[in-house]
């Protein structure tokens, strides 16, 4: 018998055969699976991407194992990247200038095939017509991604305490009415909060800043911080507004507050602000989402696949509704597609002013100092819970 | 009988062989593989946190000059505000637990006689479900037209501020998410008691706060250090309650890890930060361990 002959010297001979054998077929499996990603992909992306009605159908479709993970925010996403798991990702999903200014810079995705998905542009809304300046890179040459949901981010109010008209008159302000201290929330979005800082400071956020502009921030970051009755989540942000804790908060838009309208809270509303200082004098921030080919050495075919199924009028509407967040789509440009939405979703994703907000609002962009205004943010956030 | 002729066997195949100076004896060998595993699954995460600690901020390679730039950036910053929260609401946290369960402990050691298993499994099944959601729990709780203050306007018409988003509401869920940490090493510790001991005391005409202060507390001491070391270091580690219940009023050591990590990009700064806290428990530890010798109490020694 096996276990006769185990005796205390041999242990280790024993152990020491089975932990190579182990190595070596664990090296085994790595080489096969690099030599054949035919069957595998794996999507890092925003939450929507990962839900089982997304992928189920392609996975048997397919017969592939697809794993998809999500997170909530771009820099992190890219940090994964950065950090090696370039080999691991097949598609990242991340927002617009990601894509165009940092991924496609530092090689971390790939060009797609401009003839093969160009033509999917066509059919979707006027204002993704090509060339589009968010799936191209720098010299407007290579297609870098697809576009899908969308939407304007800027603020969301309860409209039975501030009216629609009302809040998008007083658009940033808002914040710098001290009567409103203790009445309004933050979403614990970072990244958009010092872009919504700077509106509130009066000036564009997508730009080097001047010290004097600076200046504005600091003390705009620390009376906002200290005027907020609290900072959270989108569930807790929603909550909050149904419950009467807090009457608006920043930041916020169709992504954040759809999960409530569509649950039959329709008194609390996006909002753009009609004016602001961003170029051509828009008030608005608008994000939209971009998805590319992670430049995987060993890429998994499906990648590609993925990405025409997800263009698929049916399966585009399934990604506006997909569990978590609901958002429009790029693909409702075309009637195929837009005649899947009911009366209520269009009505949960603000349809009916949808383009007018788009049209109201800057494109979302890389804030070039952004990490010296995170800082003071940061900082500002840390004294305002200092006493 | 079969150990002691397996022995013989494996020594006389081997009679005269001297183990090789490199060789290391059976006992360290057989240790070798979970050297090895917990040199890899614990001390290289931990080593290459302290390397990037070290790194110039928001770079992500481990192999630059080094710098203390994090450390002065931290020490010259407002990240004392940070550490100073973690450290006084896991202070409140343990100095609270203390207090509720001890009596609890007391009740589940001595009083409660079979009615403790009952209660024990109360006090566990609250484990077997997230923290999070248990949080978010105490928001639908709490939160203005809630189930507490909406019952309040229901019944009496009247509406109290809501007390969500509050440093008081960040310790109360503390308190309760870590109890279960203070709870049953501190039951262990009381029942580790002698009954005798305690007769003994009695007997010789003792007070119940003499037997309490001279008996109960000395020799239930392991359970309480125990317990105060394990809901310390996890609270001190909280970041939660803080953000959830406490609205993000208060910004704790953790979360601006976090921070750091994730929005600002920068791990040298998160890993400096982290290093610190490290250190600055590992420190009030060591204090506690020292002033408590852990296998002395524990009856080792």
């Amino acid at each position: 018998m096996f276990t006769s002959k185990l005796s205390r010297r041999n242990f280790m001979q024993q152990s020491a055969l089975w932990a190579s054998a182990f190595a070596a077929g664990g090296t085994l499996g790595v080489r096969s699976a690099m030599a054949d990603r035919s069957k595998e992909l794996n999507i890092l992306c925003w939450e929507g991407y990962n839900s089982a009605q997304v992928l189920d159908p392609f996975r048997e479709s397919s017969g592939a194992t697809v794993k998809a993970e999500s997170l909530t925010n771009d820099p992190t996403m890219i940090n994964r990247l950065r950090a090696g798991e370039i080999n691991v990702w097949d598609l990242i999903n991340v927002n617009n200038p990601w894509a165009r200014e940092v991924m496609w810079p530092e090689k971390l995705i790939k060009p797609l095939d401009r003839a093969r998905f160009e033509p999917y542009y066509e059919k979707m809304l006027p204002a993704f017509k090509p060339p589009y300046k968010w799936a191209l890179d720098g010299s407007g040459q290579e297609l870098i991604g697809m576009a899908q949901r969308f939407g304007p981010y800027s603020f969301v109010v309860n409209t039975d305490k501030i009216s629609k008209e009302s809040a998008e008159d007083q658009g940033w302000d808002l914040w710098n009415d001290s009567a409103n201290a203790g009445k309004y929330g933050i979403l614990e979005s970072d990244d958009w909060n010092v872009f919504n800082l700077c509106c509130i400071a009066g000036f564009d956020p997508f730009k080097e800043h001047s010290d004097d502009e600076v200046a504005k921030f600091t003390d705009a970051a620390k009376r906002v911080f200290k005027g907020a009755k609290l900072v959270g989540d989108i569930a807790t942000m929603n909550q909050a507004l149904v419950s009467g804790e807090i009457d608006f908060h920043m930041t916020g838009g169709t992504y954040s507050v759809s999960p409530a309208r569509a649950d039959g809270a329709t008194n609390l509303r996006a909002i753009t602000p009609k004016k602001g200082p961003m170029a051509g004098g828009k008030g608005g921030i608008a994000w939209i989402e971009i998805t590319s080919v992670v430049n995987n050495p060993d890429v998994s075919p499906l990648a590609e696949q993925f990405l025409e199924y997800v263009q698929d009028p049916e399966m585009s509407h399934t990604v506006a509704f997909a569990e978590g967040t609901f958002n429009p789509v790029s693909q409702m440009g075309n009637p195929d597609c837009f005649k899947l939405f009911t009366k209520e979703e269009l009505d949960a994703i603000q349809w009916d002013t949808l383009e007018e907000e788009m049209a109201a609002s800057a494109e979302y962009d890389i804030v070039p100092d952004y990490d010296k205004l995170l800082d003071i943010m940061t900082s500002a956030k840390r004294e305002a819970s200092g006493g | 009988m079969a150990e002691i002729s397996a022995h013989e066997t494996v020594s006389g195949q081997l009679p005269a062989a001297k183990p090789a100076a490199w060789r290391l004896g059976p006992g360290r060998a057989n240790a070798v593989p979970i050297i090895l595993f917990l040199l890899i699954g614990f001390a290289a995460p931990l080593l290459a946190v302290i390397g990037y600690s070290f790194m110039p901020p928001r770079t992500f390679g481990l192999w630059q000059t080094p710098t203390l730039e994090n450390y002065v950036s931290v020490f010259t910053g407002t990240s004392y505000i940070s550490f100073l929260w973690s450290l006084g609401l896991g202070a409140a946290t343990v100095l609270l637990l203390a207090v509720i369960c001890y009596p609890v402990a007391y009740g589940l050691a001595r009083v409660f006689g079979r009615w403790s298993t009952l209660l024990t499994l109360l006090f566990t099944i609250p484990l077997f479900v997230s923290e999070n959601v248990r949080i978010y729990g105490w928001i639908l709780f709490f939160i203005k037209n809630g189930v507490l203050l909406g019952t309040f306007k229901a019944w009496f018409g009247v509406e109290p501020e809501s007390w969500l988003f509050t440093q008081g509401i960040i310790v109360l869920g503390m308190v309760y998410v870590y109890l279960p940490f203070m709870l049953f090493p501190m039951t262990l510790g009381v029942s580790m008691v002698p009954k005798e001991t305690r007769d003994a005391a009695f007997d010789l005409g003792a007070t119940r706060w003499q037997v309490f202060k001279e008996v109960d507390l000395p020799l239930s001491m392991p359970g309480i250090v125990i317990g105060f070391l394990l809901s310390f270091v996890l609270a001190v580690g909280a970041i939660a309650e803080a953000k959830v219940l406490g609205g993000q009023k208060v910004i704790p050591i953790t979360h601006d890890i976090e921070i750091a990590f994730t929005y600002s990009q920068n791990w040298p700064l998160g890993s400096a930060l982290a290093v610190l806290l490290m250190l600055v428990v590992g420190a009030l530890v060591l204090l506690v361990l020292r002033r408590f010798d852990l296998d002395t109490i524990l009856g080792r020694r």
